[in-house]
C-alpha cells in the first residue's frame, strides 16, 4: 500500500464536507429556484442595505482584530518571557474559556452586561448610573473580543517561545537598548505568529452571527446573520449561497494580502 | 603586542545557579590586546565568566572592573564589548549585509559610512559577494565568519568568543584558528576566547586560563601551561599525560613503580605523597637491558606522525609516543630523563588555584 493511501479517509471526508458543499454554494448562487443560470442573486446583493451590513461586519471584525492584537500581544509576550516560565497558571487561564462552548460563554456575557445584569447591579451598589451596554455595537464587539482573543494569544505565544533567546542577547550585545531589541528583533521574528493570529481572529469575526444576535439584542445584523436568515427564515438558498460566496471571496482576498507579510511562510500553528 | 595595562580585572567573582557554584571566588586580569583563552571541560564555569563580561549574567559576588571602573552596572548595550556567540545567533530575518550592519545602524551612522565599514569587514572575513544572502542558507563556516564580522564591525575594545569553532570540521577549524589569531593581531583587539579544546588554546593564546569546577587551576602562556602544569588536572587536560602516585624521598629524588628516580624538583616535605607526571613523548623506548623500567608493549596504534603505544612496566600502563615502532608483545625498556619527570603536590579536593594570574 502506498503511503499516500493513508490520507484516503481524510480525502473522502474533505470531498464530502468541503469540496461538495463549496460546489453546491457556487451552484445555488448562480441559479434561480428553477435551476436556470442567473446572476440575479449576486445583483441583489449590490443594495445599500446589504452593503451596509457587510461594511458593519468588516469594520467590527477589524476593530475586534486590532483590539485582540493590542491585548493579545503583550499577554503572549509576558507568557513567553522567562520570568513566567515556571508558572503555567496564567496560560491555563487563557486557555480555560476555550474549553467551554462559545454560545455558553456568550450567554454568560449577556447576563453580565444586560440592563439588570451583574455589572449594572454592581454599579448601582456603588451608587453609579447603570450603563446601557447590551444592544449596542460595543456589546457585540466586547463579545467578539472575549471569544476570539485566545486565538490571537496562542500563535503569537508559540512564535515568541520558538525564538532563540541568544538572538535577544546578540541584539543587546550589538548596542540595542530594550525598545530597539523589541522593534528590530522580537517584533519581526514574531510576525508569523501575528499573521496567523490575525487570520484566526479576523475570519471568525467577520462571519460572526450568534454573538451579534445575543448581545446586539437583534438591533442590527451582521453579514453572518443575513446569511443565516436566508436559509432558516426566507428559505432563499440561492441568495444565501450568493452572500456566502461573496464572503468567501472577501476572506480569500484578505488571506492573500496577509500572506504577503509573511513571505517565508513560517506561519506558526495556533497551538 | 600585548600591553602591560590591565584592561579588565575580576576580583573574587562568584556565580551561583540554584545552589551550585558555577564560579567560585575567581580573580583574574586581562591585559590590553591580549588573546586570552578560558579553557576547561564543560561545566567548569568558562562560559559563565564570558557571559558576565558580556553583561548577560550578574555575578552573585565580586567585582569586575573595566579600565579601573565598575563594569557591572553597565548594561550590555552600552559596553564596548562584543560577542561571537556559540552557534552564532545570527538574525534569521536579516540578510548577511543587514546582520553585519546591525550595530552600526543602531549608532545611526550615515548609510554611506555603514556601507564602507560593512564591506571592509566582509572582506576581512572573506565573505565579499555574500551581502544579499539569507544567513540561514550559509554553511557553518560562513555563518561563523558573518558572526565575527557582525561583532568586529563595531570596533569593540574586547571581543568575546564562545566556542566559535565548535561546529566546524577539523580542517576548517585549523584554518580559522590561524585566521582568528591573525585578525586579532592585525586589529589589536583584546580577545577573550572560550574553548574546551586544549590544542586550540595552545595554538592561539597569549595566555591560557585553565578552569575546573568554577575554579582557576592555572594561568600562564601556552608553553608554561604545557611544560609546567601546576597540578595533575592541568597536566592531564593539556595534552596527554602519565600520572602516577609517587613518594618524594628527598630533594631531587622520587620513588614510583618500586624504584628511585632522579628528578629536578625540590622543596617537598620528606616522604610526601606526590603526583608524578610524565608526558608520553618524553618516554624513551630503549633496550630491555638498559631501561630504568622494563615491560611489554600491550598495544600499538599508528597516529600518522607517531606511534601511540601502551607499555606495561613497573605495574603501570604507560602511554608512550614514539616515531619508532615496537611490535605488540615485544619486551622493551623505558627511560626518562630527570628533567621530564614532573612532581606535583597531591590535590586536596576541593582545591583552588585561587592566586589567579
Amino acid at each position: 500500500m502506498k503511503r499516500s493511501a493513508f490520507a484516503g479517509p481524510y480525502v473522502v471526508w474533505m470531498i464530502l464536507s468541503t469540496v461538495a458543499p463549496l460546489l453546491f454554494v457556487v451552484y445555488f448562487a448562480l441559479t434561480d429556484r428553477s435551476g436556470a443560470f442567473t446572476l440575479e442573486n449576486l445583483a441583489k446583493f449590490v443594495d445599500p442595505i446589504y452593503l451596509g451590513v457587510l461594511w458593519r461586519s468588516l469594520y467590527l471584525a477589524f476593530y475586534c482584530t486590532v483590539i485582540c492584537l493590542l491585548i493579545g500581544y503583550p499577554a503572549a509576550y509576558f507568557l513567553a518571557s522567562k520570568d513566567f516560565a515556571r508558572n503555567q497558571a496564567l496560560y491555563v487561564l487563557i486557555l480555560l474559556p476555550m474549553w467551554m462552548n462559545f454560545l455558553l460563554r456568550t450567554y454568560a456575557m449577556m447576563s453580565v452586561i444586560e440592563d439588570t445584569g451583574m455589572l449594572n447591579n454592581f454599579l448601582k451598589w456603588l451608587g453609579l448610573q447603570p450603563m446601557e451596554i447590551i444592544g449596542t455595537e460595543g456589546a457585540v464587539l466586547l463579545g467578539m473580543v472575549y471569544n476570539f482573543v485566545p486565538f490571537m494569544v496562542l500563535p503569537i505565544h508559540t512564535a515568541l517561545k520558538k525564538m532563540n533567546v541568544r538572538l535577544i542577547e546578540a541584539a543587546e550585545d550589538l548596542g540595542a537598548p530594550p525598545a530597539q531589541v523589541f522593534y528590530r528583533v522580537v517584533l519581526p521574528l514574531s510576525l508569523p505568529g501575528i499573521v496567523t493570529g490575525i487570520t484566526m481572529v479576523f475570519m471568525p469575526a467577520v462571519t460572526t452571527f450568534a454573538i451579534s444576535r445575543l448581545l446586539g439584542s437583534g438591533n442590527f445584523f451582521l453579514f453572518g446573520d443575513i446569511i443565516e436568515r436566508q436559509f432558516l427564515e426566507s428559505n432563499d438558498w440561492n441568495f444565501g449561497s450568493a452572500l456566502s460566496m461573496v464572503m468567501a471571496v472577501l476572506i480569500l482576498i484578505s488571506m492573500s494580502l496577509l500572506n504577503r507579510v509573511d513571505p517565508k511562510k513560517e506561519g506558526s500553528g495556533a497551538y | 603586542m600585548v600591553e602591560d595595562t590591565r584592561l579588565i580585572e575580576l576580583i573574587g567573582v562568584s556565580k551561583e545557579f540554584d545552589g551550585t557554584m558555577a564560579l567560585d571566588n575567581v580573580s583574574l586580569y586581562i591585559r590590553k590586546r591580549e588573546f586570552i583563552t578560558l579553557l576547561g571541560p564543560s561545566g567548569c564555569g568558562k562560559t559563565t565568566l564570558l557571559r558576565i563580561l558580556g553583561g548577560f549574567e550578574m555575578p552573585s559576588q565580586g567585582q569586575v572592573l573595566f579600565e579601573g571602573k565598575d563594569l557591572l552596572p553597565i548594561p550590555p548595550y552600552k559596553r564596548r564589548i562584543n560577542t561571537v556567540f556559540q552557534k552564532y545567533a545570527l538574525f534569521p530575518h536579516l540578510n548577511v549585509y543587514d546582520n553585519v550592519a546591525f550595530g552600526l545602524k543602531l549608532k545611526k551612522l550615515p548609510a554611506a559610512e555603514i556601507g564602507v565599514r560593512v564591506r571592509r569587514l566582509l572582506e576581512l572575513v572573506k565573505m565579499t559577494g555574500y551581502e544579499k544572502r539569507d544567513v540561514e542558507q550559509l554553511s557553518g563556516g560562513q555563518q561563523q565568519r558573518v558572526a565575527i564580522a557582525r561583532a568586529l564591525v563595531n570596533e569593540p575594545e574586547v571581543l568575546l568568543l564562545d566556542e566559535p569553532l565548535g561546529a566546524l570540521d577539523l580542517k576548517l577549524r585549523k584554518a580559522m584558528q590561524l585566521e582568528l589569531k591573525a585578525m586579532q593581531q592585525q586589529l589589536g583587539i583584546t580577545f577573550v576566547y572560550v574553548t574546551h579544546d586544549q590544542e586550540e588554546a595552545l595554538t592561539m593564546s597569549d595566555t591560557i586560563v585553565v578552569m575546573k569546577d568554577g575554579h582557576i587551576q592555572q594561568v600562564g602562556d601556552s608553553k608554561r601551561i604545557y611544560d609546567e602544569p601546576q597540578n595533575a588536572f592541568v597536566a592531564d587536560f593539556i595534552g596527554e599525560s602519565n600520572i602516577l602516585d609517587g613518594v618524594m624521598l628527598e630533594d631531587e629524588l622520587v620513588s614510583f613503580c618500586g624504584k628511585k628516580f632522579p628528578c629536578v624538583d625540590s622543596g617537598f616535605a620528606p616522604n610526601e605523597a606526590v603526583d608524578v607526571v610524565v608526558r608520553p613523548e618524553d618516554i624513551m623506548i630503549v633496550g630491555e637491558d638498559v631501561g630504568m623500567l622494563t615491560g611489554r608493549v600491550v598495544s600499538l596504534l599508528f597516529k600518522g606522525v607517531h606511534y601511540e603505544m601502551v607499555v606495561e612496566a613497573g605495574g603501570f600502563r604507560w602511554k608512550v609516543h614514539s616515531t619508532a615502532m615496537q611490535p605488540e608483545g615485544s619486551r622493551v625498556g623505558i627511560s626518562i630523563v630527570p628533567f621530564n619527570i614532573h612532581i606535583m603536590h597531591k590535590q586536596l579536593e576541593p582545591d583552588a588555584g585561587e592566586d589567579g594570574a
